[in-house]
Parts: C-alpha cells; structure tokens; sequence
C-alpha cells in the first residue's frame, strides 16, 4: 500500500521529532532574568534549535546519516502537527466565548497593528539601511504565507519587492519564535501592557509564533492561561478572515506611497520603470 | 513531496485543499502518539486522560479537514478546526460538560512541542541561501517588522479595552 511505504519512508523524521521533543519537555521552561523583565525559553524553542541542529541543510556531516532529501519531506508535517495545538486553542475560546465578545472592538481593531511596522521598520530600512524597494515588500506585513503570495502576484518574486518579503519570511521562520517568545515575556513581566491585551497581540503572526507568544505570557501569568489563549486563538482565528485584507488594500498602498513619496527617483519605482521602456 | 528549487515555486501556502485526506489523518496520527509522552511529561493527568484528551482533539481536527475538503466554500483547515473547536465547547451546547471535560487538562504549550520540531527540519537550502542573501540588515528590518506589529497590536488593544470598559 502507498502509504505504508510513505510511513516507512517518514519514519526517521517521526523519531527524531519524538526524541527531541520529549527531551525539550523535559527541559521544560526556563527563565532568564534581565533587567527590564524575564525572558522564558519554552520547550518549543528548545525543540525547534535540536532539530536545527540534526538538519543537514544546516550542518553539513549529518547529511551522511540523514539525506537532506529525507528531511524534505518534513515540511508538510508543520502543518499537520499544528493543527491538534489549533483545535486546543479553538476549545477554550468556547467556554471564554462572553469574554471574546465583549473584547470584540479591540480584537478587530487590533488588526490594524500591523501598520506598527511602518512606524519603526520602515525608517530603519530606508534612512539607516538606504534599502530600496525591498523595503516596501519587507516592511508592509510580518511576511507570512497570504502576504507572499500577495507581493508574488503584485510585483512577482524575483522582483526588488519579492527580495524583501522572502528575506522577511525566511528569517520569521528560523528567528520569529525567538522574537515573539522574548518581546511576549519581556513585555508581561514588566507590566506595561495589560496581559489580555498582550495575548491578543500574539494572534498577528504564524501558529508557531502564536505558540511561542502566548506560552512565553502563559508562563508569566499562568493564572490567567484560560483568557490568555481564549484571546490569542480569537486574534488568530481573525487574523486568517482579516489579514491579508489589511494587507492588501491598507499597509501595502500606504508602504507604496509613503517610498514615492521619500524617493521619487528611484529607478525601479514602476512610474519610471514604465518611462524607461520604449513604447 | 515540497522540495524548493527556486523562488517562483516557493509560494508556501499555510494551507492546501489538495492534500489527500488519508495521508493527513495518518500524519495527524502519528504526531498524536508523540503527543502522548509529552502530555504525560507536562500534565499530572493519567495515561487515560491523556488518550481521551488527545482523541477528542484529533477528532476535532477530523471535523475541520472534512470541512475544508467538503464545504461549499473554502477556508484554511486550521479555521475550521478553531470553528469546530469552538462549536464543541460553547458553554450553552448540552455536550459542553462532557466535552470540556475531556480536553481541558490538555497542555497547550507541549502540543506546540512537534510543530516546532519538525519546523526545524523543514528547514530548506533554499531558506538558508536566502537568509546568507538578504544578510543581517534584513535580519534586524525582520526584527522591528515583528517587534512593531506585535507592540502596535498591542497597543491598540490597551487602548480599546481601556475605552470600552
């Protein structure tokens, strides 16, 4: 049968991912503390970085043991094994339901935060950096799938636009846990934010940053797990509806006009690339 | 298998309507056997409990793929089993009592654990050609992009919740 032989196939990232995983839970979450607040390195990171390290795309001699071929076939699996974490998060906003509803305003407005990014990527990537239109694909979302494939049907990814939400997305995927685990801890232990407020926050990303977010404030304030993950998987769940929306027809035409606006010359702007080509 | 050669095919959808049904119900299997020593590490609950915690989640991720394979219109599978996972636990349904009771000693945190796992072998030479290209400029933009919406999202919703209450 076709998937026996898959299974069979599969079965050394199966073990790895259960070895690992066991050891990460037997680590269980540690805390740093620094001065500002406590940074919480959760069983997550822990097993994400083992992994890392047993990759052969990432250190080379493990190749002679595990093909990097073999390793392939795991990112399918991401989001297979993120959906019993979903399905988690879905069964305590049911019973949070009243209080889901009455942070209904803030959860939908909350999407709009998104546009903090052009308050403080953006200047750094055009005035500090003197990138070019990278910046616009960069900067205009936090570069999860739905937004790649916005900048990819907009500008293609080959494209200076498509070079700044790949490098964005890519360095999500191997360094977004670690930000959104340390920000989420730092910002809970010192108390400028409200812990319902900040749990709403963590919808904005990927599962694996919604994960390492509200595990990192679960850890901070473990009194209040139920109501913080009611509120991260209803900002979540909103995110997937409301999004690429806000991506779309809000963040991208302001990051566009705001770079036309600071560099109307650039070459690459589409006016002049247009200009450039003979009719 | 997803085996990137180049950009244009490194369109990775979150999601994919296509996937075979029989091959993700194997899959999501087989991690919840994994899930089982992790829940046993993390949780004080019985080996019992923890079968019949995980059982449930896996039949609500059952529930979300059918949804997302037969419904009449298309949504990504993780927001039909949020859906699902909602519907199942509103506290005025009559199974509420008993559903709730089964998941809610479930850990969230460990089940977070293998996603995370095999994110980090997913890791491709293409995703880290692309890293040593953009360099560390796009390492820090990447980082105020993270730290901005988070705190703008943040901010935002203190502002909110101050007004409306």
């Amino acid at each position: 049968m076709e998937s026996m032989k898959t299974l069979v196939r599969l079965w050394p990232i199966h073990l790895i991912v259960l070895v690992t995983s066991i050891v990460a839970q037997i680590i269980g979450v540690r805390a740093i503390p620094i001065g500002i607040g406590t940074i919480l390195l959760l069983p997550l990171l822990f097993a994400f970085v083992f992994t890392l390290l047993l990759n052969p795309n990432v250190i080379k001699p493990i190749g002679r043991v595990l093909s990097t071929r073999r390793v392939a076939a795991a990112s399918p699996l991401i989001v297979i094994a993120i959906m019993p974490f979903i399905a988690k998060f879905g069964t305590t906003i049911g019973p949070a339901i009243e209080e889901v509803i009455q942070a209904g305003p803030a959860l939908l407005l909350q999407e709009l935060g998104n546009l903090g990014t052009i308050l403080l990527a953006f200047p750094v990537a055009i005035w500090v950096f003197r990138m070019g239109r990278e910046s616009i694909g960069a900067v205009h979302s936090i570069a999860r799938e739905p937004n790649i494939a916005i900048i990819a049907d907009r500008y293609g990814l080959r494209s200076p636009e498509g070079t700044g939400v790949m490098g964005v997305y890519v360095m999500g995927t191997l360094f977004g846990t670690f930000v959104f685990a340390i920000i989420a801890s730092i910002l809970a232990t010192s108390g400028v934010f409200s812990i319902e407020a900040l749990a709403m926050a963590c919808g904005v990303g990927s599962g694996s940053m919604m994960a390492a977010c509200s595990g990192a404030l679960a850890a901070a304030a473990p009194e209040a797990t139920d109501s913080i993950t009611a509120l991260a998987g209803a900002s979540n769940l909103l995110t997937y509806a409301t999004g690429m929306y806000v991506s779309l027809f809000i963040a991208l035409p302001l990051v566009e006009r705001i770079y036309l606006r600071i560099r109307p010359d650039d070459p690459d702007n589409p006016r002049n690339r247009a200009a450039e080509e003979p009719v | 298998m997803t085996a990137y050669e180049s950009e244009e095919d490194f369109i990775p959808s979150s999601d994919n309507r296509s996937l075979p049904l029989g091959t993700s119900l194997r899959d999501l299997a087989v991690v919840m056997l994994i899930s089982i020593p992790l829940q046993l590490i993390a949780t004080d609950l019985t080996l019992g409990a923890v079968l019949a915690g995980l059982a449930a989640l896996y039949a609500l991720c059952v529930l979300g793929l059918l949804l997302t394979k037969y419904s009449p219109f298309y949504l990504p599978s993780v927001a039909w089993i949020s859906l699902v996972g909602i519907a199942l636990t509103l506290p005025f349904t009559p199974w509420f009592e008993w559903f709730n009771e089964l998941v809610t000693g479930i850990d969230f945190l460990a089940l977070a654990v293998p996603p995370l796992a095999y994110a980090g072998l997913a890791i491709s030479k293409l995703e880290l050609s692309i890293m040593r290209r953009s360099g560390w400029k796009i390492l820090i933009v990447a980082i105020l992009v993270f730290i901005g919406t988070y705190v703008g999202s943040a901010a935002i919703a203190e502002f909110m919740l101050q007004v409306t209450s």
